[in-house]
């Protein structure tokens, strides 16, 4: 045993290390260089050149203004969710679970153009609406500005927020409220004095980690961004590499250095609160509920918000998909638009052969990828959480350090590499890419089932003669099977709808989905993309439930506490 | 089956220090008895119950089961725990959450690839024996913890081995059903006939469950004995004063005769039961147990170990009296009769019968 361990721990070091130190070290080796083709000699030029850039003040104030401004709305409307979810006597709890985990199956770059289709100023379906109204004729809400920008990315931010923020306030010892109150305090003043500091280190944690996502956001930056001429440093960095004959690799890795640099602290900083806070959240262990406040009269007014929110983040966006795949152009629903409905659109997108292949290549990338990510992760998480040596530590870090890759920057980074090997424009190199990005989503749910299965539970199946292999069968396996089962659902629905990776990555021939909407989006076809984007929906939700039917039949037993 | 414990050392690091979690254990646990290790947490105690199964292992010396030699650092001998053949419950019990009744406990004859039905008949016959027969279909983790911890013993005997280990396995459960859990497990022992080995902090589990008692400290056995001889005749202050309430009072050897020594001390001249030959002179520890110090009644014309004290506080607490008095300045802990007439305040005479007079090395 202590043999194989010796050698497991140095290889799944090498394999972490190589996907996520590689992909960092040609990006500062390529943003020392002149082109893609050859490092060549060294070089200070790329960085002279992006950083002299005058147009890149205006850049670096919106994306500030962007990310900073998204995170705020996010942490916000998280605060007062999980508030109202955990504290309160709110109605039809259940919504809140819906608001947390749906939006996740919904990927960004189809939400953000949903919202391109309500509110652009020349057709969006709530501007043609607002325009039959006597007196606003004129009307026109501007999606494409800072403001939608910052509205839109702050739903998108939303959930993470929330599930961070619910757990805080779920486990928040009410007898500190309590004591307060007995000291003669208002409900108000212990909010304000006593909930929300001990939260503090919670909240913080919310926003930073809405932080790293704002900024490495690309769905909401070149689908409404772009349009509206506001540029942030993640399209920046797009149209460097992207902008055909004149694909400047070495400027877009000099700017990426600069994202991944604030990227990387935000994430150290995030760590440090997390750990942090585990000092304050004090948690029961007896079931323990905390008393609901009673919201009386502010109910339903509150209620309301909330519904409104679930409309807005969930059934909007596939509605307006979903009907804008069915008109031929964009007009608010009427009899005539009914009338001239049909298939026309989705029969386009079967007889594209990119459309087709896109759809064949992520689902690929879903099932391989997720089946080859949790795999590695498993072996990840076992040494992390049961070998615990010096080595595992370092392992840790590494696995948790694309945790803060910004997908656009990593991407730049590994084109450096993947351009030196015969990986390069096929679907392998998208796949190495997504499990290097996104290794933490699954090694995540692997340690915390890891964490519970408790030593005594295998010593136990040992003393009762079983040998090591018949453990890890019987016991260790079976109990892993919830771990396994979420990890592969999020790896698997991140990468059927990956698109900041995909966009620097793909070539023709390894199209994705996302990718292949985000052609439609700048194309404006969008009859085509939504119907491809309803069937990127469905094959996620697809996704979802195989993977837990084939954990339902994995799991004779339901799981105890 | 006979456990032998030769030589046996393990130390572990931890923050550059060196800590001794067993420091040189020579002990016999014979065949088919009770035996208990006590100690305070930390005392090394589970560490030797998880080198006799061998879930850790010592770094020198040498564990004998039944006379076969399961781990030895000279001879370069290792059994793995699971060919040891013993069984053991666990301190969180260890059930398997995934699996019901029955599956957990026909997981060891599983493992023995033992026929379907005999494998049933086996745990039927368990089940029953533990009280638990129409459990089988039951999810493991829905059970009360009494009951999970009875499957946990199910599943260490169904294989009949001739060792059970048992660590702390009562200490999550509340204190009424800890009790009663005690009085079934001393009742299921010993009708076995099996040589169990149980970790206990608590002493009034060992001194109850026991037939033999070894209270450990620091990596080391200090003394071992029945619970009686524990109680009484221990050899030690730290036994002494672990294994339940007691006042020391230091004192020196006055004289001692064939039945008797006698000291002097702080609440003045004591007479103790003779145990072991000491000199004048020798500096010791008196201890008095709370429930021996008793009041003189009117009519008694005893001269020995009468002590006149005052009652400092008293607290009642239904089954007696429990209090402080102060004999010539010295704090000591009383526990009297409940239907005593006595006040806080008064002077009242008390008295120690020798033989409850107990005299430990310093």
């Amino acid at each position: 045993m202590a043999s194989k361990r010796s050698v497991l721990t140095p290889t799944l070091i090498a394999i972490v290390g190589f996907l996520t130190v590689c992909p960092v070290v040609m990006l500062i080796f390529g943003s020392f260089s002149t082109g893609l083709g050859a490092f060549g000699q060294f070089t200070l030029n790329k960085y002279i050149q992006a950083y002299t850039d005058p147009e890149l003040t205006d850049i670096i104030v919106n994306t500030i203004v962007f990310v900073l401004g998204s995170s705020l709305v996010a942490t916000g409307l998280a605060l007062l969710l999980a508030y109202l979810n955990t504290r309160t006597d709110i109605p039809f709890k259940f919504l809140f679970r819906i608001i947390s985990i749906i939006p996740m199956m919904i990927p960004h770059i189809l939400f953000s153009v949903s919202w391109v289709l309500l509110l652009n100023p020349s057709n969006g379906l709530i501007n043609l609406f607002l325009r039959q109204i006597p007196g606003f004729e004129d009307a026109a809400i501007n999606i494409y500005s800072l403001s939608g920008m910052i509205l839109v990315e702050g739903l998108l931010d939303l959930p993470i927020a929330y599930l961070i923020l619910a757990p805080a306030l779920a486990s928040f010892d009410i007898a500190l409220e309590e004591s307060s109150k007995v000291c003669g305090s208002t409900t108000l003043r212990t909010l304000f004095r006593v909930t929300l500091p001990v939260l503090r280190p919670a909240i913080l944690a919310a926003f930073i980690l809405s932080l790293v996502r704002s900024l490495a956001s690309f769905a909401v930056p070149s689908v409404i961004g772009m349009p509206g001429r506001i540029h942030v440093l993640a399209t920046h960095i797009y149209q460097s590499v992207a902008t055909g004959f004149a694909a400047d690799f070495g400027r877009a890795a000099a700017i990426g250095m600069s994202v991944l640099a604030a990227s990387i602290t935000l994430i150290y900083i995030y760590r440090y609160l997390t750990s942090e806070g585990e000092k304050y959240v004090t948690i029961s262990s007896r079931g323990y509920r905390p008393t609901v406040i009673e919201l009386k009269g502010a109910k339903y007014p509150l209620f309301g918000i909330v519904g409104i929110l679930s409309m807005v983040l969930i059934v909007l966006p596939v509605l307006v998909l979903f009907y804008t795949s069915l008109v031929p152009y964009s007009m608010i629903p009427s009899a005539r638009a009914f009338s001239m409905m049909s298939w026309k659109h989705w029969i386009e997108v079967i007889n594209d052969p990119i459309s087709l292949l896109s759809l064949k290549n992520s689902v690929f990338l879903g099932v391989v990828g997720a089946t080859l990510g949790v795999t590695l992760s498993i072996f990840v998480a076992y040494v992390i959480v049961k070998v615990r040596s010096h080595a595992s530590g370092i392992l840790e870090t590494l696995s948790f350090l694309s945790f803060s890759f910004p997908g656009i920057v990593i991407g730049v980074g590994f084109m450096w590499f993947f351009v030196r090997t015969p990986l390069y424009a096929t679907i392998w190199s998208l796949l190495i890419g997504y499990i290097a990005t996104y290794l933490p989503y699954g090694v995540r749910p692997l340690a915390s089932a890891f964490v519970q299965v408790h030593s005594h539970l295998e010593e136990s199946s040992k003393v009762c003669g079983a040998g090591s292999f018949t453990t890890m069968r019987r016991i260790v396996i079976p109990l892993l099977i919830p771990g396994i089962v979420s990890g592969w659902i999020l790896m698997a629905t991140m990468f059927v709808r990956e698109l900041t990776l995909s966009v620097v990555l793909s070539r023709p021939g390894t199209e994705v989905l996302a990718v292949q909407i985000f052609r439609f989006s700048e194309d404006g076809l969008w009859g085509q993309l939504s119907a491809l984007g309803i069937m990127m929906i469905f094959i996620s939700t697809t996704l979802v439930m195989m993977a837990t039917f084939v954990g339902l039949k994995f799991k004779p037993v339901e799981e105890g506490r | 089956m006979e456990i032998r414990i030769i030589n046996v050392s393990k130390h572990y690091y931890s923050g550059g220090k060196t800590i001794k979690a067993l420091d040189n254990v020579n002990l016999t646990i014979p065949a088919n008895q009770i035996f208990t290790l006590l100690g305070p947490s930390g005392c090394g105690k589970t560490t030797l119950l998880r080198c006799i199964v061998g879930l850790e292992s010592p770094d020198v010396g040498e564990i004998q089961i039944g006379g076969e030699i399961v781990w030895s650092s000279e001879k370069n001998i290792y059994v793995p725990t699971e060919n040891r053949g013993l069984g053991m419950v666990f301190q969180t019990y260890a059930i398997w959450p995934h699996m019901d009744v029955f599956n957990n406990v026909a997981y060891p004859l599983q493992t023995r690839k033992m026929p379907k039905d005999q494998i049933r008949s086996q745990v039927d016959k368990t089940l029953r024996f533990v009280q638990l027969a129409g459990f089988e279909n039951r999810p493991a983790t829905k059970l009360s913890g009494g009951q999970q911890q009875r499957v946990a013993l199910a599943r260490a005997l169904v294989a009949e081995p001739k060792v059970i280990l048992f660590d702390e396995p009562l200490s999550n459960l509340d204190a009424k059903l800890r009790e009663e859990t005690r009085e079934e497990l001393r009742t299921f022992l010993t009708e076995l006939q099996i040589t169990a080995v149980y970790v206990t902090h608590d002493r009034i589990e060992a001194l109850a469950l026991s037939d033999i008692v070894a209270v450990m400290n620091a990596g080391r056995i200090i003394e071992a004995g029945t619970p009686r001889e524990i109680y009484f005749n221990a050899n030690h202050r730290f036994v002494a004063d672990f294994i339940g309430r007691t006042n020391l009072i230091d004192a020196t050897v006055t004289s001692q005769d064939q039945s008797i020594t006698t000291v002097d001390s702080a609440i003045g001249s004591v007479v103790c039961r003779k145990q072991h030959d000491m000199t004048p002179g020798d500096k010791v520890t008196l201890c008095l147990r709370p429930e021996f110090i008793r009041l003189k009644r009117g009519d008694a014309t005893q001269t020995q170990n009468v002590f006149n004290g005052q009652i400092q506080s008293l607290v009642f607490i239904g089954e007696a009296f429990e209090g402080e008095i102060t004999i010539d300045d010295t704090q000591l802990f009383i526990k009297i009769e409940p239907d005593s007439a006595i006040e806080v305040g008064d002077n009242v005479n008390f008295t120690v019968d020798p033989d409850n007079c107990l005299l430990v090395t310093r």
